[in-house]
């Protein structure tokens, strides 16, 4: 269906720079598309779209978040080939998007191997087709844009620095225009046609501007200055490979397009720089770090302020990103914020350098001043660092593919994205109608017909794959004794559960705490999806008396035999923070009891982690030797704040995610 | 199917926010839904279901798969349109507003719709099956537990409020058509949190929590004895009170779009996002257009201070910008400074 009535591109107050970056993408396809990312209620799909209006006759072919294959790559034509009996390649969304526009809306939750496609065929400016017995390749010239909103996590940096042009928007803090805001949505909203044919004459004159830039393109030359200039301002500010110098030199040619311009100025280069720089810039190598992090004395300067506000932002959301952006796919995959999302807002709660991270730890602690004789509450250490998580999936290249949050598995439930279809295995019922018709339709001229058009035989049949987004399920199991309360360990032992709880905030993961202390173990907080709630928990929990580690083993294999029995396939990890300084009322050797019990826990398959906090000068090592027991990944807490990456290693024997 | 008897929404007892911000949606559709957070066992879904006898009637087009509206050509599906370039006329019928209810366990080709098999089977001919979100066209789509919503199914969601089309590429069908609907959720915040990206969506949020009230809790205790004894009666009873509820809200309705609004309250909703840090700008036309409706609600064209609290009350707290674990709490004394 046709969208009329679309809210003017010109009728958008503020928003300068997406609107410039948006003009330059639809000028000049070679600059690479936009990814536009910003919170929610900040005009970014209305912006999109706009923007599609001045780029007429072209149109914009939408990308839904839950398209098939066999649509977005092409497929056969099931009708021609019932009704004629011929083969005929239906064309799918980049056919129609050749010599068009691309949108895809919410382009951090599309899955990724669909979007790294579509990254691809733009860049190659072609699609070849290699599906359903089809062999050919089409030509597809397409402006992608795409919109994101940073909160749910946003794409890795491999994927992120293959859009020529980045904009960050935000909403607009002037009250005025936020007045006017309002005033415009109201009248657009009460006469849609009104209201666009009050902004008629504006639309116009920036459609004839898109279109004589257009047209002059071809003839805006670039200067060997201009070259050297893009060369210069890309190596310096360290991106990755050679795109971002095409990148930068084919945007500026846009704006001197746009400036009905035959020649490239340095202000070209200079508002160029500002959109295709910032996604792209990689973290400063540490012995450059010195001599090398001062921004180029030959930037214009009226920009460096911005591209140098998002530089170093870049450049820490990324701590572990110093390895190459060449690993493996999933490398990137789970990496926080890698766009600078916070980097305007300015709240100083960034991630940290990994060196301050000790000093953020005592800072957050020494207001939790007198502390009752046997109980105290620490307040959370923030700022402590903590590397995130990152799943290593030895031998099970199945939950490998494609990602969005932590991991994707397939599923053989109903449930899920209907992803691909597959030959019928006979054990489900889960059938593809569209794929088994098209795998019946080339024999229908053979077939005898029993009333139908098509006549479907056991050989046709197909299954639906479906993918299944899977969150991690986190279980703390958290010493709470007196002898962590000592020396204020137990601020930064919180601070580091907070950091991995804000991650899992963001992978939309599930969540569970167990605290021992005393003489007992208690579930605290139940496996849940409730994060807050587990904040609330942390906030809250006291420290005191002696450390019952045997039954804080215990309770956790509980806990895990639980959600393993309710669910086979969840995505479990242990994290056991404690001091190992068992000791306990009852009677028996409590040390011997926590290592059987890790055993235990071993047998389960479940991955876990162990954060050692003993600090005392003589060391028992208790809690390294229950790590070892469980097979668990060991860490002190020391220690951790040192480390990139937190690998967790899903073994073999407890097929994860099946 | 006999359609069986609904608890009147006018024999809820208490539960007012919840109860208004069902109201606001009702008379103006475009405010973007409410979700509705709560216990168990707080009236929540009967409150919903009750609203369908409530909802006044739509224009649709005779015949529409999706109940397009007769006056507005540009949200039209491609049928209509067709059936307009070949005879420029469309006729159409009354047809009551609904509740359409989209349970969690729903698959997504139920959702956004599907390959129609007997077509494709006896005919060979590829034909779009409109599924929930087609019903769902300028009705009411119901989500209970909508934080249990399969994250899949969620994207549905998102893609479809965000322009009022659905847009179905997948199965080897190509389709879309028009699916504006003003959603209602419920969900118990014990059970998991709500996607940012969704909970935005929502225009309007409230929370419910059980009568404390012993007078209130007799009487709700009362009530649904009654209702439950002789259901024929309890309706006969509340029959009046139904209907002039329902007259109001027709009223409103035509009132609406005379409202008028002047720089100055602009103004104040501005200083009050602004004080308040709210994300985005959708909390500023959501806190103007609910005190618009709540005016026409009551009878009046011209925005009241009244209004806007009630507005700012029903539009900010879930938009309160807040970084994960901070509670994103309304702080009313700066909001009544604010609107002096």
């Amino acid at each position: 269906m046709e969208r009329g009535n679309l809210y003017p591109f010109v009728a958008v107050v503020g928003q300068e720079k997406a609107k410039r970056a948006l003009l330059a993408a639809l000028v000049n396809p070679a600059a690479g598309g936009v990814l536009v990312s910003g919170r929610k209620g900040t005009a970014k799909t209305t912006l999109v779209r706009a923007a599609a209006e001045l780029a007429a006759p072209q149109r914009l072919v939408d990308v839904p978040l839950n398209v098939t294959e066999d649509r977005l790559y092409g497929t056969l034509n099931l009708e021609a080939a019932v009704q004629e009996g011929q083969r005929r390649f239906e064309a799918g969304l980049l056919v129609e998007a050749d010599e068009n526009l691309l949108y895809v809306d919410e382009a951090n939750l599309l899955r990724q191997e669909l979007l790294t496609t579509i990254l691809d065929v733009r860049q190659q400016g072609r699609n070849v087709v290699e599906r359903d017995g089809f062999s050919f390749a089409h030509r597809a010239r397409f402006v992608l844009l795409a919109t994101m909103n940073p909160e749910e996590g946003t794409l890795p940096p491999t994927l992120l620095d293959r859009f020529g042009l980045f904009v960050d928007v935000d909403s607009l803090q002037e009250r005025g225009n936020r007045v006017e805001i309002m005033r415009r949505r109201l009248s657009f909203e009460r006469d849609k046609t009104a209201f666009r044919e009050r902004f008629r004459g504006e639309m116009e004159t920036l459609r004839d501007q898109v279109r004589q830039a257009r047209t002059r393109l071809p003839s805006v030359e670039v200067s060997d200055a201009m070259i050297a200039l893009a060369a210069e301002w890309c190596s310096r500010s360290f991106c990755a490979g050679h795109r971002a110098d095409l990148y930068l030199l084919e945007t500026a040619r846009a704006f001197a397009a746009l400036d009905g311009r035959d020649y490239v100025l340095p202000d070209d280069m200079g508002e160029a720089s500002v959109y295709v720089l910032p996604h792209r810039m990689r973290q400063i190598p540490p012995q450059e770090q010195e001599d090398g992090a001062e921004p180029p004395d030959d930037w214009p300067d009226d920009r460096t302020d911005e591209t140098q506000d998002d530089a170093p932002d870049t450049a820490q959301d990324n701590p572990q990103d110093g390895d190459g952006d060449d690993g493996p796919e999933d490398n990137g995959q789970n990496k926080p914020d890698g766009d600078g999302d916070d980097g305007e807002t300015g709240d100083g709660r960034g991630t940290p350098e990994p060196g301050d991270t000790l000093d953020g730890a005592e800072n957050g602690e020494s207001h939790g001043e007198a502390p009752a004789p046997d109980e105290q509450v620490a307040s959370i250490a923030k700022g402590f660092f903590v590397p995130p998580l990152v799943w290593d999936d030895q031998g099970d290249r199945i939950v490998r593919r494609g990602s969005g949050k932590r991991s994707r598995t397939r599923t053989d439930l109903k449930q899920g994205r209907y992803v691909r279809a597959a030959q019928y295995d006979g054990k489900t019922s889960d059938i593809a109608l569209d794929a088994t018709l098209r795998a019946a339709a080339p024999y229908q001229a053979m077939r005898p017909k029993q009333g139908c058009a098509v006549t479907v035989t056991r050989d046709d049949l197909r299954r639906k794959v479906r993918e299944k987004r899977v969150g991690m399920t986190l279980l703390f199991d958290v010493d709470a004794s007196g002898s962590m309360g000592a020396r204020e360990r137990m601020g930064a032992v919180k601070g580091a559960i907070f950091q991995l709880l804000e991650d899992a905030y963001q992978k939309r993961d599930h969540v569970g705490m167990i605290a021992f202390r005393r003489d007992a173990a208690e579930v605290l907080l139940p496996l849940t999806r409730s994060i807050d709630l587990a904040k609330k928990c942390l906030e809250t929990l006291p420290t005191g008396g002696r450390t019952p580690l045997p039954e804080g083993l215990e309770k956790a294999l509980v806990v895990l035999d639980g959600a393993l029995r309710k669910d086979p396939g969840a995505n479990l990890l242990l994290i056991l923070v404690t001091d190992g300084r068992t000791n306990r009322a009852a009677a028996g050797d409590p040390v011997a009891e926590s290592l059987s019990l890790a055993g235990k826990i071993a047998k389960t398959g479940v991955p876990s982690l162990v954060i050692d906090t003993e600090q005392d000068f003589i060391k028992l090592g208790v809690a390294r030797d229950v790590a070892a027991a469980m097979g668990a990944q060991y860490y002190t807490l020391q220690g951790l704040t040192k480390e990139k990456l937190l690998r967790i290693v899903r073994r073999a024997g407890r097929p994860a995610g099946r | 199917m006999e359609r069986t008897a609904v608890y009147p929404f006018t024999a809820i007892v208490g539960q007012e926010e919840m109860k208004l911000s069902l109201l606001l949606n009702v008379i103006n559709p475009l405010l973007g839904g409410v979700l509705v957070k709560g216990e168990k066992g707080t009236a929540k879904s009967t409150a919903v279901r009750a609203l369908a006898e409530l909802l006044p009637p739509l224009d649709c087009v005779r015949g529409c798969r999706f109940h397009c509206d007769p006056e507005h050509r540009e949200d039209w599906c491609d049928d209509c349109r067709d059936a307009w370039e070949d005879a420029a006329e469309v006729p159409s019928d009354w047809c009551p507003m609904r509740v359409v209810e989209l349970p969690v366990n729903a698959t997504e080709d139920r959702v956004a719709g599907t390959l129609d098999m007997e077509t494709a089977i006896r005919q060979g001919k590829k034909k779009f099956e409109p599924g929930i979100l087609a019903d769902a066209n300028r009705n009411i789509l119901y989500v209970d537990e909508i934080n249990l919503l399969d994250d899949h199914v969620v994207d549905i969601l998102l893609d479809a409020a965000a322009m009022g089309v659905n847009t179905v590429e997948r199965e080897g069908i190509s389709y879309s058509h028009p699916a504006r609907f003003v959603l209602v959720g419920t969900m118990n915040p014990e059970e998991g949190d709500i996607r940012p990206q969704l909970l935005d969506r929502f225009g309007l949020s409230v929370t419910v929590t059980g009568e404390h009230e012993r007078e209130n809790r007799i009487e709700v205790i009362k009530r649904r004895l009654a209702y439950e004894r002789d259901t024929d009666a309890f309706l006969a009873q509340y029959a009046r009170e139904q209907e002039e509820l329902a007259q109001r809200i027709l009223a409103a309705r035509k009132l609406l779009p005379k409202g008028t609004i002047d720089d100055d309250t602009l103004g104040k909703v501005a200083d009050l996002s602004l004080a308040l840090g709210v994300d985005g700008h959708r909390a500023d036309i959501t806190v103007i257009k609910t005190a618009l409706t709540n005016a026409a609600f009551h009878g009046r064209t011209r925005v009241e201070r009244d209004d806007l609290l009630a507005a700012a009350k029903l539009a900010l707290p879930h938009r309160m910008r807040r970084r994960p674990f901070e509670e994103g709490t309304l702080d009313w004394d700066r909001v009544t400074e604010i609107l002096a």
